[in-house]
């Protein structure tokens, strides 16, 4: 068991495709990682490099101490399971299972063992003298975890392992990877664009976008504190609604321009963020779609939008809401897609499962004051201090 | 008023009429055979006369030609083709479907229209070439050329057969701690078992019952293969037919044998990547 480190890691494929760009990440011994991003983030690349099916392009990368950049996968000493699991079809599950061990000369007696240990850590004891052909998904996905864990390698890699599963079975095999990688303590890099399996099964999230890492803290850290926009309206589903406002001094300090209403701003965000001028640019306000609370009539710090669109999803509804002005107009408000996060003028609310809110309501919404975001409108960085 | 047949008469009526046909295509195909067996087994004077039975072409046949020695021939000349078919066409196919190198497509166009290339029409520059080498005398001339002539398909066919193999797997036996060629032999080559025995029936047909290339490279008598033997025995002076269709006979049955053998191979191989 090791740990890893990523230290200034580049790779660029041809001329000037830079997939992966100064990554530095630290995985400790045991940690389990996930490498959350969408697609082309760079997650995939940065994975096959520590897994040595990619070579560096600059930059360093340590396995247990040791740079690897130079060393062979077979000599990395690192297990990974792939997407669509790559089990070898003419070998039983037993023979996929002992395959690693067998070439590194080990003993029948001591890879029956091993491949023992491993089949009843994952319950295919009984399965052990079929080809993956007659498997089921999730079957053989445990043999290809199965394949992993006999080595006892120095880190996992996993690489969407989970992707092919249909959801229930998706949620099951969440549980049991979680669990196998507590039980055997192992440092394990997991690389997925599902951001509920990034939220349940890591210790750490790391969050990339164009080759570059955004943020790496623990999964509510990520979901209290994003450190820009991007991770803001990655992380959480439905994602934090982030509008381009303007701010207006008023008796009490600083309010949000929405349109010709106007929010209150806590005069604690006032010490706690680096909040520009009233006459500057402006900033992106972000709010959760959890902390979009209706009410039933019209207060101090309320907003009046209408309904524009509701889905039901049984234990909730998601309520889409646009700002309307005082005739009940649709409000006008800073709608720059081309920035760093593309920000819709529309809110999203999560309601109840019995609200009563139907398509074309005007209705008052109190957005939670104690949750507030605030970013840069220029550059998507936090303006939370001490971050 | 018409009334409909029910589906059930009407598919069970679909069956007849596919399995009559069948038979009409199975005879057809089968009535030389039937011809070549019939007429083995009568003396030269009962296949004018019509009717009777006997060994005497049988007897004819072993002693006018080396029908053993030639069988074994045949059998050294194919054997050996295909090996260095195989040989060459499994690592070269891999190769071009999986490894990034530069010009890969342009060689392996280059490779495959070979494939184009009549024998016919590059008979006479390889017969100066391998006389230039001095191999006619023996195999080696033949099964030269055989591999040569062989080869621009096996790579295609391979290739075409790895593009179906998930790169996953490959990566999957070098995580593992194999190497290319641990992962050619010990994962490519038992997965590529029906591309193999696609190129191996192909080839044996081909070169088993090939007379030109055996006629011209192999030049000792006591080399000649089988069909270069039939060859002799049917341009003397009077030819017994009977004993050129016992001779027949030895010679197609290692081909239907092969064939058979490897058909359930045969026909995946020749169908990859049609379910993918």
């Amino acid at each position: 068991m090791a740990e890893i480190t990523f230290d200034g890691v580049t790779k660029i494929f041809g001329d000037d495709i830079r997939a992966v760009d100064e990554l530095s990440l630290h995985v400790d011994d045991g940690e389990f990682m996930v490498l959350v991003g969408p697609s082309g983030c760079g997650k995939t690349t940065a994975l096959r490099m520590l897994a040595g099916l990619e070579d560096i392009t600059s930059g360093s990368l340590s396995i247990g101490g040791t740079v690897v950049n130079n060393v062979l996968p077979k000599d990395r000493d690192v297990a990974m399971v792939f997407q669509n699991y790559a089990l070898y079809p003419h070998m039983t599950v037993a023979q996929n299972m002992g395959f690693a061990l067998k070439i590194r000369g080990q003993s029948k007696a001591e890879v029956a063992k091993k491949v023992g240990e491993a089949a009843a850590i994952l319950r295919l004891t009984e399965y052990l003298d079929r080809r993956p052909k007659a498997l089921s998904g999730g079957q053989r996905q445990r043999v290809a975890m199965g394949r992993a864990i006999v080595r006892s390698p120095q880190a996992f890699l996993m690489d969407e392992p989970l992707s092919n599963l249909d959801a229930q079975l998706r949620v099951e095999m969440r549980l049991e990877i979680a669990r196998i990688q507590r039980l055997l303590g192992v440092a394990t890099v997991y690389v997925t664009h599902d951001q509920i399996e990034a939220m349940t099964m890591g210790d750490r999230v790391a969050v990339m976008r164009g080759g570059r890492l955004q943020q790496c803290d623990t999964p509510q850290d990520l979901y209290d504190h994003p450190r820009n926009e991007f991770v803001a309206g990655f992380m959480g589903s439905p994602p934090m609604n982030l509008l381009r406002v303007g701010l207006e001094a008023n008796a009490d300090g600083i309010a949000l321009v929405l349109g010709s209403q106007r929010l209150d701003v806590p005069t604690s965000y006032c010490s706690s963020h680096d909040l520009p001028t009233v006459d500057g640019p402006g900033v992106v306000f972000g709010i959760r779609p959890e902390d979009v609370e209706v009410l039933d009539a019209s207060s101090s710090d309320s907003i009046m939008t209408r309904v524009e669109r509701r889905e039901a999803l049984g234990a909730e509804i998601l309520v889409h809401l646009s700002l309307v002005d005082a005739e009940g107009d649709n409000a006008v408000i800073v709608n720059d897609s081309g920035a760093f996060v593309a920000r819709p003028t529309r809110l999203v609310a999560k309601m109840g499962p019995r609200s009563g809110v139907a398509v074309g309501d005007q209705i008052q919404v109190r957005l939670n004051r104690e949750h507030f975001h605030f970013f840069d409108a220029d550059s998507g960085l936090s303006l939370r201090r001490n971050q | 008023m018409t009334t409909l047949m029910p589906p059930k008469r009407q598919r069970k009526i679909g069956r007849w009429i596919l399995f009559g046909s069948m038979m009409v295509v199975a005879v057809i195909m089968l009535y030389p055979f039937w011809i070549m067996i019939i007429t083995s087994l009568k003396s030269e004077s009962q296949f004018l006369s019509g009717g009777g039975f006997s060994w005497l072409s049988w007897s004819t046949l072993t002693s006018v030609i080396p029908i053993g020695q030639e069988v074994l021939s045949s059998t050294i000349v194919c054997s050996s083709s295909i090996l260095i078919i195989l040989c060459v066409g499994l690592p070269a196919g891999f190769a071009f479907s999986k490894l990034r190198f530069r010009m890969s497509t342009v060689v392996f166009l280059v490779i495959v229209s070979a494939m184009m290339v009549p024998l016919q029409a590059i008979l006479m520059p390889e017969f100066v070439n391998v006389t230039k080498l001095g191999l006619t005398g023996g195999y080696f001339g033949a099964i030269l050329v055989y591999a040569a002539l062989g080869t621009p398909f096996s790579v295609f066919l391979f290739s075409t057969y790895f593009r179906g193999v998930p790169d996953e797997l490959i990566e999957a036996g070098i995580v593992d701690g194999l190497g290319y060629f641990g992962v050619t032999w010990r994962l490519i080559v038992p997965i590529a078992v029906p591309a193999i025995a696609t190129v191996t029936v192909l080839q044996f047909i081909q070169i088993w019952d090939d007379l030109l290339v055996g006629l011209l490279f192999i030049q000792n008598t006591s080399e000649r293969p089988i069909t270069v033997g039939l060859a002799v025995l049917s341009a003397g002076r009077t030819t017994s037919i009977p004993a050129l269709m016992a001779g027949s006979i030895v010679s197609a049955v290692p081909a239907m044998v092969v064939y058979l053998g490897f058909q359930r191979y045969l026909v995946k191989g020749l169908t990859m990547g049609i379910d993918r």
